[in-house]
């Protein structure tokens, strides 16, 4: 069974963690045509190569970010989202508050 | 006259060099409480409870009560000679980033003692627990049997002990598990 | 029958304990520390199976596990290795695969008629017409089994455990030993792991000098060594059945799988010798070098009668000379090669008076008509160019060991993506492209000498030590491997054929030819086509000579041709052993010991259990109705503890709400409740649940019972990304609930002691209250659960016990009944509530399921809400309804079709007989123009009959939620 290094809780079981898809920026979802909505929802990069991906270890509830290589599937570095997602997002209000 | 013979060889029995019996024990009903949250660490300072500098570490905060870290903003506080009085009820929380923890509900606790502890337990968990390589003070949220939960390396009455905890919901199975992992080591 | 045993003959039995078992039903005498093959050996039985196919008698080849010719069958398990197997007292073993006896098998005719069942025979034979092959199954089958399962034995107590270790060193042969003691004295822990009851692998048997003792000598020093090593853990009788991806071996040892946990494998696994191939080379009698010296090193059995060698190499005269020097008649050895390696070995051979045949084969082994056995060899010569001459000797001799080359046992490398190669010009095999962390040394990495092996075993610690970051001084040692094992060509066609490749599976040198004829080149494709390789032995004697028939049929050599795919396992393990103690977790409630104390007949609702309903199965349709009508006209009590709970606390927690769910919840009221739909970035309904706003900041939000998990992932997820202030708990298991339901549960929760106005106008429907009950503290929503009058108590799980028996006794004088799921499920599609992942799917959106009003339009933002959007702006493909039947003879099952002008549109989710409405009723999803209340719809239920249901308008029962709101 692979091992696979959590951020948080060290080198585990790969059978400890839960996939959660590749990561993707979300488009502006009032300005992106039907097509690149789509897109973002339905697609995930099939080329050979580094991909990064969101990994959850279940024990502990915490998600962070996995470099794996899609041919080899070889691990290449963990790291916590922070380093990515570092700010806060804000959606624009509407006009309405409800 | 038994018929196995393809199963002939015993299983190796893990418990050969270690003596005395392991206990487990219920400290269900001992007190335990948890803070979550950005304001969490300073919240601790404010009880007078040191809190350990790294995530998955357990201390001694005073000469009872003990305090766990599972991120570098989660602690739990273990008083194994308390008895409960008082349930979570989640609302007295603070703006500033503390947040009160359900674990005397949410969670079960198993005290697990004796020599051949870690060996029952590599029965039952993929993580390596012993001493050399899971030493007093070290913590590992992993799982058992399938099953989530929390493993502590500490010690209760000068014993060396794992503190387990379980989801409340699956304590039951897992107490039975334990129990059936544990039977080759009663001699 | 006597047996020699001495300090280096016999080596594992222990004469002065006999154990008696029965083979055939005859009884067999063998000694202690035996093997079933040795001790049948020794009373001269060598028939110990029938081949798979043809039913050819067949014996020992190997000794040593490695073959398939030594399966036998206990009354409780089949295809037990004889040669594997102790000797213990009172065991019943016998034969397999065979009509008749084992000693003259009736469908040993198969054999004469082998002409007509060629490769792929059975492929070709029995499948056309089509189907034929029902027909023609058993009865193949029968001919061709592998033993009888008896099925009526108890599954045996297995077990797993981790075993964790620095450096796994798979072998306990002198390479293995050396290399363990090395990677242990360089302060790293290790774990050896040997097939055979005792470490020492070849030291144990082979003479590598001719003074045995001193052999033996070093070997327990070894040994000594090994176990007197605090840094190592041995296991014997344990076999490393496979590697796994990061050093994961499952080891088997007895009843426990050992799931292991290396950092650097070390494979000093050494190799398989290989048989020449040449007619009639499964007699019975026909065996390894190897196996003659286990056999009687080991097991102190000496054949009786005379015994020839085939030698391809050097190592083969060994053998000759020390079952001469045990008593053994050695009557000649027949040499595939003009002259041995080693000058000197002719010379010895001739003074011991065994007559050498040099640049010799044996073109065919002959029995006695009958007798199942070996009884004289056939010597030809061998010319330059490969081709077979003229009869040279007939040799009378009652077994024949051959020694022409050995295989590294190269599975568990290649399995972990390491390249076997083979020199064709200097029939040397070398093993490259190791993963990270890996190691060989000793005959696995062609290396056969004492000496050399020493080194190269340390210098494999080496490299194991230093991938550890543990410091190295030593350089490496030169290696000097000048042994040659390997006979470039060991095989001998006859016109006759009956030269098997492949003993397990029965195939003959033209079955692997002809197979590259009919156009199968690549080795894989031939390994599919005729079966070579496939059976117990996995190939391990099989592989080689067919990659050399098929490198020269075809032209090419052998690293051309390669190898066929080695995968796990190594050896067939019992099933049982990966079950291990068979865990399967299920949730229990906090009310679990009451339901049961109240006769509630658990079932599992996804990973919990709950009560389907309260009573004795065979009143189950009474019991449930009887919960159903409590609840209706008077109270019930239900433990809604599985439904997942979340808690949304801190400043963000209204905006967190409102981008996780459809609504709006910024405005909503605190101490107010609200449905909750949730979708997912596809636009589809995920979860849905109940939303109370206990303060300005704190929400406390219910998700489905399976789906709870996912949304609270979902939300730690998206909160990862969008970092606001809150916190968000899951207390599924904090907090359990019960739901108080019925027209008369005001007054049970009064009589329960609840410190809350519970007036209408104090506590009207949707409201969320806190109270305590008798002291407890409670979480109270006022929710239309069943569509009656109804509390949702949500209190800390490990007082939820006292409330029940609280409520219980409050309501005893109003008959306040428990009800069940199944109770639950029909007085929710009464009120035609949906149940998320039961009446939705993988792509229903909100506005199939008339969900449309449960959607904020105004909101900046929430997950889905784009999808939607695009969703709604197309066409309605299938909408959900509700339905009726009014003949309940004909009531349609969840998943039955709805059909419209003969094409599906739609299916039926959810169906019941109403007993509170007398008829049937159900959701099911139709085509957008049957939608209205009014249409007929037509239901196809079994056996293609068609039945008209009524579309009708939801809820079913009471259509203006008057008595929920009481």
């Amino acid at each position: 069974m692979k091992i696979m290094n959590c951020p948080l809780n060290g080198p585990r079981n790969i059978s400890e963690f839960v996939y959660g898809g590749q990561v993707k920026t979300m488009p502006d979802h009032r300005l992106s045509s039907d097509s690149a909505w789509a897109e973002y929802v339905f697609y995930e990069k099939t080329e050979i190569g580094l991909v990064l991906e969101w990994w959850l270890h279940s024990p502990s509830s915490y998600w962070f970010i996995a470099e794996r290589h899609n041919g080899s599937d070889e691990i290449t570095r963990t790291f916590a989202p922070e380093a990515i997602f570092c700010d806060r997002v804000d959606f624009k209000t509407s006009e309405v508050p409800v | 006259m038994s018929d196995d013979a393809g199963l002939r060889t015993p299983p190796t029995r893990l418990s050969s060099d270690y003596g005395g019996a392991i206990s487990i024990q219920d400290k269900t009903h001992k007190r335990r409480s948890g803070v979550r949250g950005i304001g969490a660490s300073s919240w601790l300072k404010q009880q007078d409870l040191s809190a350990p500098d790294t995530p998955n570490r357990i201390i001694l905060a005073d000469n009872k009560t003990w305090v766990m870290s599972l991120s570098n903003r989660e602690y739990w506080v273990l008083e194994p000679h308390e008895d409960a009085d008082t349930f979570p009820t989640g609302r007295d929380f603070s703006e500033d980033g503390v947040y009160p923890l359900f674990c005397q509900s949410s969670h079960r606790w198993f005290v697990i003692a004796g020599e051949a502890k870690a060996q029952m337990m590599a029965k039952l968990c993929g993580v390596d627990l012993r001493s050399e390589n899971f030493e007093s003070g070290a913590v590992a949220q992993t799982q058992l049997a399938l099953v989530n939960c929390i493993i502590a390396r500490h010690t209760i009455d000068d014993e060396d002990v794992f503190s387990v905890f379980i989801d409340q919901s699956l304590a039951e199975y897992t107490l039975e598990v334990l129990l059936d992992a544990r039977q080759e080591f009663l001699s | 029958m006597t047996r020699l045993k001495n300090d280096c003959f016999g080596q594992w039995i222990d004469t002065t304990q006999p154990k008696k078992f029965t083979f055939e039903g005859n009884v067999i005498e063998g000694f202690d520390g035996d093997s079933v093959a040795s001790a049948l050996l020794a009373h001269q039985v060598w028939v110990q199976s029938r081949s798979f196919k043809y039913h050819r008698p067949r014996g020992p080849l190997t000794l040593s596990g490695q073959d398939a010719n030594t399966l036998v069958q206990s009354p409780k398990t089949p295809n037990l290795l004889a040669d594997r197997v102790p000797v213990e007292e009172g065991l019943q073993l016998s034969g397999q695969n065979y009509s008749g006896w084992l000693g003259f098998d009736l469908s040993r005719t198969l054999d004469w008629f082998g002409r007509f069942l060629p490769v792929g025979f059975y492929y070709k034979a029995f499948f056309k017409p089509r189907g034929m092959w029902a027909l023609w199954e058993p009865i193949v089958r029968r001919a061709a089994g592998l033993g009888i399962s008896n099925l009526s034995v108890k599954a045996d107590y297995t077990d797993k455990a981790y075993l964790f270790c620095d450096v796994a060193v798979i072998g306990g042969g002198p390479a293995g030993l050396h290399a363990a003691l090395k990677v242990a004295d360089g302060g790293a822990d290790v774990l050896l792991v040997e097939q055979d009851p005792s470490l020492g692998g070849s030291l144990n048997y082979h003479a590598f000098s001719s003074d045995l003792k001193e052999t033996q000598r070093q070997r327990d020093a070894l040994i000594r060594n090994v176990f007197e090593h605090p840094n190592i853990k041995v296991l014997q009788s344990a076999t490393c059945n496979a590697w796994f991806g990061d050093h994961y071996l499952p080891v088997l040892q007895g009843h426990r799988l050992f799931k292991v946990r290396a950092k650097q494998t070390l494979l000093a696994t050494g190799s398989s010798e290989q048989h020449a191939i040449f007619r009639n080379n499964d007699l019975p009698g026909v065996v390894m070098c190897s196996a003659i010296d286990r056999l009687s090193r080991l097991y102190g059995v000496i054949p009786e009668r005379p015994l020839a060698v085939l030698a391809g190499n050097d190592l083969a005269y060994s053998t000759a000379f020390s079952s001469h020097d045990a008593g053994a008649t050695v009557v000649a050895i027949i040499d595939l090669r003009a002259q041995c390696d080693d000058q000197t070995l002719r010379a010895e051979a001739e003074a011991r008076g065994i007559q050498v045949y040099a640049q010799c084969v044996v073109y065919e082994a002959r029995s006695e008509w009958g007798a199942h056995r070996l009884s004289r060899v056939d010597v030809h010569g061998l010319h330059h160019d490969s081709g077979v001459g003229q009869k040279v000797a007939s040799i009378d001799c009652g077994v024949l060991a051959m020694s022409v080359g050995y295989m590294p046992a190269y599975q568990l490398a290649c399995q972990a993506g390491a390249l076997l190669q083979y020199d064709d010009a200097n029939a040397q095999f070398s093993i490259s492209n190791l993963p990270k962390g890996m190691h060989i040394a000793g005959s696995i990495n062609s290396v056969f000498t004492l000496s050399a092996l020493e080194c190269d075993a340390r210098n494999a610690a080496r490299a194991a030590l230093r991938a550890l970051d543990i410091a190295v001084a030593e350089r490496d040692e030169a290696v000097d491997c000048r042994a040659s094992v390997n006979h470039p060509w060991p095989f001998v066609k006859h016109p006759k054929g009956r030269e098997f490749v492949d003993f397990d599976e029965d195939l003959q040198i033209k079955d692997i030819v002809n197979a590259t004829r009919m156009g199968y080149r690549d080795i894989q494709l031939v390994k599919r086509f005729s079966t070579v390789g496939m059976g117990p032995s996995q190939g391990r004697h099989s592989a080689l000579p067919t990659a050399r028939l098929v490198a020269k049929a075809t032209n090419r050599s052998v690293t051309q041709t390669g190898v066929t795919t080695a995968r796990p396992p190594l050896t067939p393990e019992p099933l049982g052993l990966l079950a291990g103690r068979r865990f399967h977790p299920l949730r229990r409630t906090a009310l679990h010991h009451r339901h049961l104390a109240l006769n509630g007949q658990m079932i599992p609702a996804g990973s919990w259990q709950r009560p389907a309903y309260y009573g004795q199965p065979a009143d189950r349709r009474s019991a449930i109705d009887a919960e159903v009508t409590a609840v209706r006209t008077g109270v019930g009590l239900i433990d809604v503890s599985t439904l997942g709970g979340i808690d949304l606390r801190g400043p963000d927690a209204p905006e967190f709400m409102n981008r996780l769910y459809t609504f709006g919840f910024v405005k909503q009221p605190v101490g107010k409740t609200r449905y909750a739909v949730m979708t997912n970035e596809q636009g589809v309904v995920s979860d849905d649940g109940v939303a109370a706003r206990l303060s300005e900041h704190h929400y406390y939000v219910t998700a489905t019972t399976t789906g709870v998990d996912q949304v609270y992932r979902d939300m730690l997820k998206w909160n990862a990304q969008w970092r606001l202030d809150l916190d968000i708990a899951n207390v599924t298991s904090a907090l359990s609930a019960v739901n108080l339901a019925g027209p008369l549960s005001r007054e049970v929760l009064r009589q329960a002691e609840c410190d809350l106005d519970l007036s209408p106008e104090q506590f009207p429907y949707l409201a969320y209250r806190e109270a305590t009950i008798g002291g407890i503290p409670t979480r109270l929503m006022r929710v239309g659960f069943v569509g009656e009058l109804g509390y949702e108590l949500h209190v800390p799980s490990p007082l939820v016990g006292e409330l029940w028996d609280r409520l219980m006794t409050a309501g005893h004088a109003h008959s306040i009944r428990p009800f069940g799921v199944e109770a639950q499920r029909l007085l929710r599609l009464e009120k035609g509530h949906i149940i998320v992942g039961q009446d939705t799917d993988g792509m229903t959106h909100p506005n199939e399921v008339a969900l449309r009003w449960a959607i904020a339009q105004h909101k900046p933002f929430y997950v889905g809400g784009r999808s939607v959007e695009i969703l709604s702006s197309r066409p309605l493909e299938r909408q959900l309804v509700g339905f009726e039947l009014t003949d309940v003879s004909t009531q349609p099952m969840e998943g039955h079709l709805v059909i419209r002008e003969g094409e599906i549109v739609g299916s039926v989710t959810s169906c019941e007989f109403s007993p509170t409405l007398q008829k049937i009723i159900g959701l099911a999803y139709v085509h957008p123009e049957d939608a209205a209340a009014g249409s007929q719809i037509v239901i196809r239920i079994e056996s293609g009959v068609c039945a008209q249901a009524r579309v009708v308008k939801t809820p079913f029962y009471d259509p203006d939620n008057a008595r929920q709101s009481l």
